[in-house]
């Protein structure tokens, strides 16, 4: 049926609607990545987002068991411009529009995405939402929406738990984990226990951690309480320590750096990021709404060891005292290129020599 | 600009051409040449150009020194001796200059040739081994990628031995293959012996590479770029519709690729950036892969470290300026230095090129050209490649670009009918659907309305269930269109799913014009999208667009002084490859003239679409409502369109639109029968007076010039309808090659035609006068009277002895007909040849 979706400017755009029929509020962010919708939607980063996706046929993949990042989308809407109905599920005819609707996430397609887009990329990321008909109502329910700032409470576990190897002992602390990490620290063997962001510097240390990794997230770090910042700063000083995307984002606010918002989110994997020290270029996942401010670092503390070749913002850190860095992409792809798991290598080379060391 | 430190020290660069077009190559070798040499000139380079093609756009270059000669060790070797050629440039040439390249350095010695020039884009190894495509691949086993083993057979005791260790089917291809790069899968074991010994006749020495053959897996090609520093990136990525077994020129092929999951994506690129580290390519690197669905098994089939059709055809739809950043790359500049036309934007080189639209690419058959002059081919597709070209469509469903890829392949072939395909039994089309022809897509349909279900169809035919799903969305379209004749509703979604006027007005039996109308009434218009490389991240520079139909139309009118020119569409046999060398010399013509000017075309491998070269390029099917639609947009000063248009021409002008025709022939012509001569007797005519040009003798096979000399009064009395070149056509019953013949008696035994487009471009060539544009130059009203002097002139000038000998297609081995194919007729594309002329 003919759904529309309504920005928080006032342009509307009909479509046909799919997945849940409910309506829907978020912030509207676009996509531009071909590859790894399933994993996208799945991603708990997008929590309270709705996302736009720039390649014009989504879904003729169907919903796999290995694409999942998370077990159900926290995204608040799908807008595409052309819906696939494909299956590729052995028990159930599973297809992207089944499984939006099981997780109620409305999703609305025949949309042209790419006037969408035109615009999202001027205005940056609104309240919108997705509804069965335009009214003054609708308008006056976007515009009283107060959109929620806690997606990493929302999303993150409340409880510690395990996903045993036989390797290295790694912390991960629960931002808003994505699969991908879990995959990539089992290709270690590690030996992981996932905690909550709530967690204490006892409780970690308790564990005896041969590294620490602050994990992806949604929404803004500022948002976070400050023990979170206090933990970090005591936890880089006790183990190795890597933070990504949102993890990053903390681990530069922990030492001192502040953070911009961007004026219009980059959500993609076709940016060049170039490591500093050796002037090679790679491309990785991205989907950033913040970026550390190149002014805010203090050098003593901080520097930048990655950066955007684009928009030229910083895409790693690392701290100058201790065996601890931070990525702004993502080092596990799904969806995306594998050439940046070079930092998950770099990560692992350092907890051995740590270990190795404190032995 | 353009001031950035390169590696090589060279001034003087040798591009090795790509030779005469063929099965698999549609002279985009010379459309990248043609391409890159203003940007070298610009370097600060001197450019060389070698090739033999008639139609080649770079041969006519002002910046580059070119040279007509055969490609051959000789004529490179002391063409560099000659010029003091520092560095060689083959990959833009293609894989038949990269081996030749190949085959002069291992010719080369320096006490006898001096010394060796550079080799510019990759390792001399690498180029030895494209020679020996087996070394390429075990060099890519060696760093642990997955390839298929292949063992080398001499005899058919060895040949048997491999049969009897792996079973069938089999996949048997040339060692050291001479020209092509042709592979058999043998599944039944009454053709092996007859395979084995064709594969041998094509191996330079005699032994063929047997392997396992890996029938029904999805192929993919992905196209990577690598920089001298080892910086890699991503290009694009195609999907073949049909499974492995069908050669990838006769598929559907999609970009992006749709129905392959990330992680195995990501792993192909992973894979395809390794080869290119491997291979040490400095450019840009097609890998081939094979994907095994069932059990996650991932080959490379192929690896091309050249331009081939496919980079070719992804640089275009991709909108990422694949040949600029290649060149650049070859030089040894690293990725984030390669700088582009300001038209782009700065960082474009170093961004990975993101789609937000489908491009399909159809293969086109000459089955129904053939079947019209009476030879019948064996049309069942296999490993041996059978189409002679390609169409592509654009738009924002796959419904929508196949659609548009089908009406750009114009096909108006017997079996593509619907009424032929009612007539099919069951079982026959249970065979098609196992052995697939040339109109596969139309079998798949049929198959679908006789109620076949999807995951049956796709375990017969190994091509994903998202095509069907679609096909099945096409089929349920089309009938809620046919059952409400002139619903506005029907008509919007008819327009949104890539059908034409034509064929909607075909279901309502109306006539295109109701169709246009009713369309026009409702607002139901095109909206033109950019075609750019970064899907909206990025305000635009854009001068590429394509048609569907939504709510924001992003191109505006150029302006009120534009020529548009409507391209001649898919490579296809005959002058097809002649065809795009006139209109874009037509094309620089008036762009010189200060027109602004509009290209309407859709072959990937098409000068005329290169964006320098016009203010602005739609890249849609032909048909009239396709270019009335950008006639509405656009309100075009003129337009320029080929003779054989006539449906088109006349639509035109009937709305009062100023046609400027290319005269040309609606048939490809005919020509002399293997015991006799035919005579074209070439001459200019500019709308008030003729000039004769020259006087040819054409013999199956070849065309040479004659030295007759044309009395000026003889064509006095002809006035040919529009300005532009014509022929007197006659045929003697004479084989011997003549010096001069007499005149015909033109009121008997002759006839006038529009002078073949190949012609055209070959009496451009050896006459050396720019006659296309002399031809724009009269139709715009600006040939001036030195032109004319000069055109009086074209007698006296001195001649090239150079002959245009049909190209060395091989029909019987892509084919098979039932008789001699003549290549003059049917050409693949012709090349030049030095004949000793007698005085």
């Amino acid at each position: 049926m003919t759904r529309h979706l309504i920005l928080e400017d006032g342009t509307v755009f009909a479509g046909e609607g799919f997945g849940s029929p409910a309506t829907t509020f978020g912030e509207i962010i676009f996509d531009t990545a071909m590859v790894g919708y399933q994993e996208t939607i799945t991603n708990p980063i997008y929590d309270g987002q709705m996302i736009v996706f720039a390649m014009p046929v989504v879904g003729a993949d169907g919903i796999h068991a290995e694409a999942y990042e998370s077990i159900a989308p926290k995204v608040r809407g799908v807008i595409v411009h052309d819906l696939a109905e494909v299956s590729t599920n052995r028990q159930r005819r599973m297809n992207l529009d089944r499984f939006l609707k099981q997780h109620n996430v409305p999703g609305i397609c025949q949309v042209d995405t790419r006037q969408l887009i035109r615009h999202l990329r001027e205005t940056g990321p609104q309240k919108a939402t997705i509804v069965d008909v335009v009214d003054d109502h609708a308008f006056d329910q976007l515009n009283a929406t107060v959109l929620t700032n806690k997606q990493v409470q929302n999303t993150a576990t409340p409880k510690a738990y395990a996903n045993p190897g036989h390797g290295f002992h790694i912390i991960v602390i629960d931002f808003g984990l994505k699969h991908g990490i879990l995959r990539i620290l089992g290709e270690y063997d590690a030996n992981v226990t996932v905690l909550p962001y709530s967690t204490t510097v006892d409780e970690v240390l308790t564990l005896d951690p041969d590294g620490i990794i602050l994990s992806t997230g949604p929404g803004n770090p500022e948002d976070l309480p400050e023990s979170v910042l206090t933990l970090i700063r005591v936890l880089q000083t006790k183990a190795p320590l890597l933070g990504v995307g949102l993890g990053h984002e903390l681990f530069a606010l922990a030492n001192g750096a502040s953070l911009q918002a961007l004026p219009a989110e980059y959500h993609g994997m076709n940016h060049p990021i170039q490591e500093i020290i050796s002037q090679q270029i790679f491309y990785a996942r991205q989907g950033r709404g913040y970026v550390v401010d190149w002014h805010s670092l203090n050098a003593n503390k901080l520097f930048a060891t990655h950066r955007d070749l684009v928009d030229d913002s910083i895409q790693g850190l690392r701290h100058r005292d201790f065996p601890a860095f931070s990525v702004q992409f993502f080092p596990d792809g799904a969806p995306g290129p594998l050439e940046a798991s070079v930092i998950i290598t770099d990560f692992f080379e350092t907890v051995a020599d740590y270990v190795q060391e404190s032995n | 600009m353009y001031k950035n430190p390169t590696k090589t020290n060279a001034k003087k660069i040798l591009l090795i051409g790509g030779g005469e077009t063929d099965f698999g190559l549609q002279g985009e070798t010379d459309v990248a040449i043609y391409q890159v040499i203003p940007l070298l000139k610009k370097m600060g380079y001197q450019p060389y150009v070698l090739d033999d093609n008639p139609y080649a756009l770079s041969l006519e270059s002002t910046v580059a020194e070119t040279v007509i000669a055969p490609l051959t060790v000789t004529a490179v070797q002391s063409l560099i001796q000659k010029e003091g050629i520092e560095a060689v440039l083959p990959v833009f040439g293609g894989r038949r200059a990269v081996r030749l390249w190949g085959q002069v350095l291992s010719d080369w010695q320096d006490e006898r040739n001096g010394f060796q020039p550079e080799t510019l884009g990759l390792p001399v190894q690498t180029v030895q081994d494209v020679r020996d495509g087996r070394a390429l691949m075990e060099r890519l086993a060696l760093a642990e990628l997955p390839i298929l083993e292949a063992e080398a057979a001499s005899s058919s005791a060895e040949a048997n031995q491999f049969l009897r260790d792996y079973g069938l089917p089999l996949v048997i291809r040339a060692h050291h293959p001479k020209v092509g790069n042709t592979q058999r899968i043998v599944d039944r074991l009454d053709d092996f012996d007859q395979a084995i010994e064709q594969v041998r006749a094509q191996s330079l020495t005699n032994d063929v590479l047997i392997s396992r053959a890996i029938n029904g897996m999805k192929e993919v090609s992905l196209l990577v770029a690598r920089d001298q520093r080892g910086n890699t990136l991503q290009i694009g990525a195609s999907e073949d519709m049909d499974p492995i077994g069908i050669h990838s020129s006769d598929s559907l092929s999609v970009a992006p690729v749709l129905t392959v999951a990330d992680r195995v994506l990501e792993e192909m690129r992973s894979q395809a950036f390794l080869a290119a580290e491997v291979l040490g390519v400095q450019g840009f690197l097609h890998v081939q892969f094979a994907f095994d669905e069932k059990t996650d098994a991932l080959y490379i089939i192929k690896v091309a470290p050249y331009l081939d059709l496919v980079a070719s055809r992804l640089a275009l739809v991709t909108g990422y300026p694949a040949m600029l950043v290649g060149v650049q790359l070859a030089l040894g500049l690293p990725i984030t230095a390669v700088t582009l036309p300001q038209s782009y934007h700065q960082k474009l080189a170093m961004m990975e090129p993101v789609m937000d639209h489908i491009a399909v690419k159809l293969p086109i058959f000459s089955f129904g050209d053939l079947a019209a002059a009476g030879v019948t081919v064996n049309r069942q597709l296999g490993s041996i490649q059978k189409s002679v070209g390609s169409a592509l469509g654009f738009g924002r469903t796959f419904i929508e670009a196949l659609e548009k890829a089908i009406r750009a392949a114009h096909f108006n072939n017997r079996s593509f009918s619907p009424e032929f395909m009612d007539r099919l039994t069951d079982d026959e089309l249970i065979q098609q659907l196992i052995h697939p022809q040339d109109n596969r897509v139309l079998l798949l349909i049929e198959a679908l309305r006789r109620g076949y279900e999807v995951d049956e169809l796709s375990e017969l035919t190994d091509i994903d269930e998202f095509y069907f799903y679609q096909l099945q969305r096409l089929i349920a379209i089309q009938q809620k269109i046919e059952a409400a004749p002139g619903n506005q509703q029907m008509l919007q979604i008819g327009k949104e799913s890539g059908l034409s006027d034509g064929l909607i007005a075909r279901f309502w039996q109306r006539d295109f014009q109701t169709i246009r109308a009713q369309g026009q009434l409702a607002d139901i218009l095109p909206t033109y999208k950019a075609l750019e490389p970064t899907a909206g991240e990025f305000p635009e520079h854009a001068h590429q667009y394509y048609a569907t139909f939504e709510s924001e139309n992003e191109s505006s009118q150029l302006g009120q002084q534009s020529v548009l020119i409507v391209g001649a569409g898919a490579f296809r046999m005959g002058d097809g490859a002649a065809a795009g060398y006139v209109l874009t010399v037509a094309l620089a013509e008036l762009r010189r003239l200060n027109y602004q000017t509009i290209v309407l075309n859709n072959s990937a491998a098409d000068a005329s679409l290169l964006p320098h070269l016009s203010d602005k390029q739609y890249l849609e099917p032909l048909e009239t409502s396709d270019v009335m639609a950008v006639v509405d947009q656009e309100a075009p000063q003129a337009i320029l369109v080929p003779g054989n248009r006539r449906k088109l021409i006349d639509a035109l002008q009937k709305l009062g639109q100023t046609v400027f025709v290319l005269p040309k022939e609606k048939h490809q012509p005919d020509g002399p029968d293997s015991n006799q001569s035919e005579f074209n007797l070439s001459f200019f005519y500019d709308g008030q007076r003729t000039y004769p040009l020259a006087l040819t003798q054409h013999r199956q096979g070849e065309l040479r010039l004659l030295k007759n000399t044309i009395p000026a009064d003889f064509l006095a009395d002809l006035q040919p309808q529009q300005p532009g070149f014509y022929q007197i056509i006659w045929r003697r019953p004479v084989f011997a090659w003549q010096k001069q013949v007499p005149m015909p008696d033109l009121s008997t035994d002759a006839w006038l035609r529009p002078m073949p487009y190949g012609h055209l471009a070959y009496l451009s060539k050896v006459l050396g006068l720019p006659l296309v544009r002399y031809l724009i130059r009269a139709l715009v009203g600006q040939l001036s009277p030195a032109d004319q002097e000069q055109l009086l002139a074209a007698q006296t000038m001195p001649q090239k002895p150079l002959a245009m000998v049909a190209g060395r297609s091989d029909f019987a081995l892509h084919l098979q007909p039932d008789q001699v194919i003549d290549a003059t007729r049917f050409e693949m594309g012709p090349r030049l040849v030095a004949f000793e002329q007698e005085d």
